[in-house]
Parts: C-alpha cells; sequence; structure tokens
C-alpha cells in the first residue's frame, strides 16, 4: 500500500471538485434556464435558483413549433446511419483483422487520409453530387454522408476489437460447416458485442450531432433535422431562451442517454484498441 | 478427379476474393462520396460557378487570386491559427490532468467519470447554443459571475465585439475538448502494465519520477498521434462558431472553416468556396508532413 500525503490528497479533491463544477455547469444551467418563467430567465443580475419550477417551454416547443419532426426525422437518419456503417464495418474490420492481402496497406492510407479531409471542402462538391442524383432536400442525403463519414473510423475501430480474439474461435466453427459470414455474425459478434455496441453509438452520436450538412442540404420544414431547426430557432425573434434551452434539453438526452451506457465500454474498448494502435 | 481440382481452385480463388468482397462496399461508397467530390472540387475551384448565376465556366486562377488578395482572408488565417493553438493547449493540458485524476479509482468514480466526460456526447450546435446563452450581454451568467468576483465593472457583450468573440468561442470549444483529451489519454494510460509501477517502486521511484520516466513515455505515442489528428479536427471543427457568432462581427471569429461555409452558404459562390478548400487541404497537408518529420513519428499509419 502506497501513502499518500495529506496535501496531495486535498489537491487532488480540490481539481476534482473544479473540473466536476466547471463540466457540468454549462450542462446543469441550460437545464436550470429551461425550467424558469420567462421573467426568472430575462433578469438581470440573474436569478440563479427558479422561484417558480414551470414545464410551459416544453410544452410549447412540443406544441407550437415543428421540434416533434425534426426530432423524428434526426432519429431516423442517426439510427439508419449508425446501422448501416457498424453492419459494413463488422465486416471491414474483421477483414482487416484476419486477411492478409494486396491492397491492405492502401487502404489503410485512404482511411486515415479521408480522417484528415475537412468536412467543409467536401459539401459543395457533394451538395452537386446529390442534386445531380436528385436527393437534396431528402433524409436519404443525409444518412448516405453520415455513413461515409463514420466508416473510416468505425472499421478500424472494429478492427482493434477482432484483433484481440483468437482466430481458432470462427475457425472451428467453420470446420463444423458454417461459412466465413455466418461464424462472423454467430461467432465474432457476440463475443465482440461490446467493441460493436461501442462502434454503433460512436456512429449515432457522429450523426446525431453534425450540422452543415444538414444545414446546406435540406430546405423543406418536412425533412428538417434537429441541428437545423434549432439553427432556425435562434434566427426567430419570437422564439425565446426558455424555449431555446428546453428544445436543447431535449436534443441533449438521445445523446446523453446513449453516453451514460456506453461510456464505460468507451474506454476500455480504446485500451483494447489502443494496445493495437 | 478433375472436378475436385476444379471446385479446389474455384473456393481458392473465392478465399482469394473474401477480404476484399467484405470492405468493398465500404470503399465504394468513400469513392463516390468522398473521393469523386474532393476530385470536383478541385475541378470547381478553376471555375466560375455560382448558384445564382446560371452561367458556368472555366475561370483558371481566377477564383484563387481574388480569394487570396481579399483582405478577409489574412485575418481568417490568423484567426484559425489563434484557435487550433488556443484549444489544443488547454484541452491538452487539462484533459492530462483529469485524466491522470480518473486513473486511480476513488469512491464514486463510476458516476463522477460519466458527468465530467459527458461534454464529449454533446452536439456541437448545442455547445454553441450553450455557450450564445452562458456569454448573453444581456443576462448572461458569465456577465453576472464576473461583476460578483469585481472582475468587471459592467456587463459585457462578447459575442457582439470583435476584441472578444474569437476569444469566447476558444472558450467553448476547450470546454468541449478536454473531455475528448481525457477519454483518450486516460485509455492510454489504463494499457500500461501495472508491473512496471511495482518495479519502479521497488527500485525507490517517487510519483514525479514515475510520471515523467515510465507514465509519459508509454502514452506519447497516444499523445502524438491524438494531437496530431486533433489539430486536423479543431480546424476542421466550425460548428460552435456558427452558432455562436457566424463568424462575426466583422469576420473576427472567422475561421477558415466557417468562412469557407459562409462563401458556399451565404455568398453561394461554390467555385471561390472550392478555391479555399483547396488551399485548406494544401495547408493541412503542409502541416501532417511537418508534424510527422518533426515527430519523426512515421509509425501514425499504423493507427
Amino acid at each position: 500500500m502506497r501513502r499518500r500525503s495529506t496535501p496531495v490528497l486535498a489537491l487532488k479533491v480540490a481539481l476534482l471538485g473544479a473540473y466536476f463544477v466547471v463540466m457540468a455547469f454549462p450542462i446543469v444551467w441550460i437545464v436550470l434556464t429551461s425550467i424558469k418563467p420567462t421573467p426568472e430567465i430575462i433578469t438581470f443580475p440573474v436569478q440563479y435558483l427558479p422561484r417558480h419550477v414551470t414545464f410551459d417551454h416544453y410544452y410549447r416547443v412540443w406544441r407550437s413549433t415543428n421540434f416533434p419532426a425534426y426530432f423524428k426525422n434526426s432519429m431516423i437518419v442517426s439510427l439508419a446511419s449508425a446501422v448501416a456503417t457498424t453492419a459494413l464495418a463488422l465486416f471491414g474490420g474483421y477483414s482487416l483483422a484476419r486477411f492478409r492481402f494486396r491492397g491492405k496497406q492502401p487502404t489503410l492510407v485512404l482511411f486515415l487520409i479521408t480522417q484528415m479531409i475537412p468536412v467543409v471542402v467536401i459539401i459543395v462538391p457533394l451538395y452537386m453530387v446529390f442534386a445531380s442524383l436528385k436527393l437534396i432536400d431528402t433524409l436519404w442525403s443525409l444518412v448516405i454522408v453520415y455513413t461515409v463519414l463514420n466508416i473510416p473510423f468505425c472499421t478500424l475501430l472494429v478492427r482493434g476489437f477482432v484483433d484481440t480474439i483468437p482466430s481458432t474461435l470462427e475457425e472451428a466453427a467453420m470446420v463444423d460447416g458454417a461459412t466465413r459470414p455466418q461464424a462472423i455474425v454467430r461467432i465474432i459478434l457476440p463475443v465482440v458485442l461490446p467493441g460493436v455496441v461501442a462502434t454503433y453509438v460512436f456512429a449515432f452520436i457522429g450523426a446525431w450531432n453534425e450540422l452543415f450538412f444538414s444545414v446546406m442540404f435540406l430546405n423543406s420544414e418536412a425533412v428538417k433535422t434537429v441541428p437545423v431547426g434549432i439553427n432556425t430557432f435562434i434566427g426567430k425573434y419570437n422564439i425565446s431562451w426558455g424555449m431555446m434551452t428546453a428544445s436543447a434539453v431535449i436534443a441533449l438526452i438521445p445523446s446523453l442517454v446513449t453516453f451514460g451506457i456506453i461510456q464505460k465500454y468507451l474506454i476500455q474498448g480504446l485500451t483494447a484498441g489502443s494496445v493495437k494502435a | 478427379m478433375r472436378v475436385k481440382v476444379a471446385s479446389s481452385y474455384l473456393s481458392r480463388r473465392r478465399k482469394l476474393l473474401e477480404p476484399y468482397l467484405y470492405l468493398l462496399p465500404g470503399i465504394c461508397l468513400l469513392i463516390v462520396f468522398m473521393i469523386y467530390p474532393i476530385a470536383k472540387g478541385v475541378f470547381t475551384s478553376f471555375c466560375h460557378y455560382k448558384l445564382n448565376d446560371p452561367n458556368t465556366y472555366f475561370s483558371g486562377l481566377h477564383n484563387y487570386r481574388v480569394v487570396l488578395s481579399e483582405p478577409e482572408f489574412r485575418l481568417v488565417l490568423s484567426n484559425s491559427l489563434w484557435w487550433v493553438l488556443g484549444s489544443i493547449t488547454f484541452q491538452f493540458t487539462l484533459g492530462l490532468i483529469l485524466a491522470v485524476l480518473l486513473n486511480r479509482p476513488f469512491w464514486g468514480r463510476g458516476l463522477y467519470q460519466a458527468v465530467v466526460l459527458a461534454p464529449w456526447a454533446v452536439p456541437g450546435f448545442l455547445i454553441g447554443l450553450i455557450w450564445k446563452w452562458l456569454f448573453n450581454g444581456q443576462y448572461g451568467v458569465i456577465n453576472d459571475l464576473l461583476l460578483r468576483l469585481r472582475l468587471i465593472e459592467k456587463p459585457i457583450s462578447f459575442l457582439a465585439m470583435p476584441s472578444t468573440a474569437l476569444q469566447s468561442v476558444i472558450v467553448a470549444n476547450i470546454w468541449y475538448g478536454i473531455p475528448f483529451f481525457a477519454i483518450m489519454i486516460l485509455a492510454a494510460l489504463q494499457s500500461i502494465p501495472t508491473e512496471i509501477y511495482d518495479a519502479a517502486d521497488v527500485d525507490g521511484a517517487g510519483p514525479i519520477t514515475k510520471f515523467f520516466r515510465i507514465t509519459l513515455p508509454y502514452i506519447r505515442p497516444t499523445i502524438l498521434v491524438t494531437i496530431l489528428l486533433r489539430v486536423i479536427w479543431i480546424l476542421n471543427y466550425a460548428d460552435i462558431i456558427y452558432v455562436m457568432t457566424k463568424g462575426g462581427p466583422l469576420n473576427s471569429s472567422d475561421t477558415l472553416a466557417s468562412y469557407i461555409i459562409h462563401k458556399a452558404y451565404t455568398v453561394l459562390d461554390f467555385g471561390q468556396a472550392s478555391a479555399l478548400g483547396v488551399i485548406f487541404m494544401l495547408i493541412l497537408l503542409a502541416y501532417t508532413v511537418t508534424y510527422l518529420t518533426l515527430t519523426k513519428f512515421s509509425r501514425a499509419g499504423e493507427l
């Protein structure tokens, strides 16, 4: 057992406390703002704790704006692209982990390069591509873009996980007559499930969080996603900070819930992956 | 006999193709929706191409001459430099300290970790919205706190003044990036075998010696790759800026990335936006080569 002197411990506790306050406060603050009546929001000096708690802003966001539709569209896009990304990453990552083949190194380099391409650089040409495919102003354009953007990193992530399990596992299944795709789905997938879940969540959060493609590609109210919707809110004068923070809190829920579930896996997963990296 | 040879030949061919088949869908998508658009973007940068003008024609280096001669370009470049330097320095330092704090178990660590790392998962447009509200010039809580601490005498419109807009978006970005570095470094710290520390204990090494002699060298590869990729990521990242200030006032918080969005989305000049994009990629390429040479870290390709 290692002895710890009191000043070191005190410093550690103080630092942990400071990080806690600084990291948690902004999020706590929008939650607090969203449950205050408007007069308590627009007052200075600031009214820190609400005198009256109200859910009026939430009610109005949900009832008098298109926010429910934005939310549904975001869900569709994020779920669809996360499923597609994870499926493609599972097989691609497996291939990179298990096989030695000509073109493997160029593939890895291609993946690495795509990670460095500025999103703002491909927005304009992609707009032209989707315009010629008649996919501008549809959710399809976003599903495709988010899948493409997440494939390289997610494939490398899965490769890291598959590397950690012995290949004898699926070889045994294949001796028993299973084809390789069957072996991947039935044997590999359950073993690397925590990693695959982390990959899925990574792809989901990536899609849920993206702003510029949705702003650039979507125009009609019917297809707008949450980021575009909230961005239009900011420009409208009749939308108050109460409603804006309420919609922000709703938009935060999917990200924070998924993060809460996987954050333990995340560090384990990255630890397993980083040994390889 | 012959049938058997043929079938084994077929199965061998299938085996040879197998690794490609699994990767093919992903790579095809990348080529059609990433590589091809980049080529198209490079081509467009040499064209007169405006969304509000039906005439599109080849214009040589005209777009490049225009964007490079605009006074905004130099401002945007220096803003980008401050944006990336300010963000990465504090994100890394504060993230490293947090990772070290989280590395050893303590009571309630699981919950604590979930809370302090949560901003990692928060969408950038919400980070922008949250900090726009915190920095609000009329009712903002940051003004209130600074007044209470007697650091300022009257509220400041942080986002509406050219002198403070860039600093404000950098502060928001630092807050956003701390969890990312903490997560990456923590993962690296936890992959260090504990036997090394036990051996160091036997040799009588103190905590500071251990940190600089064991911990840092061990996580150095992770740190170098993370910083390399993160600098590029921060340069490319404009969500927070777009929501908080739209690059204003007077381009004072515009970085190269948000400026390109402005050219494409507001000015609707796809040609100039593409020219800026090509310049941007060249800058990133120069940065990557320099970084890899300086750190002599040729293994980055193995990530």
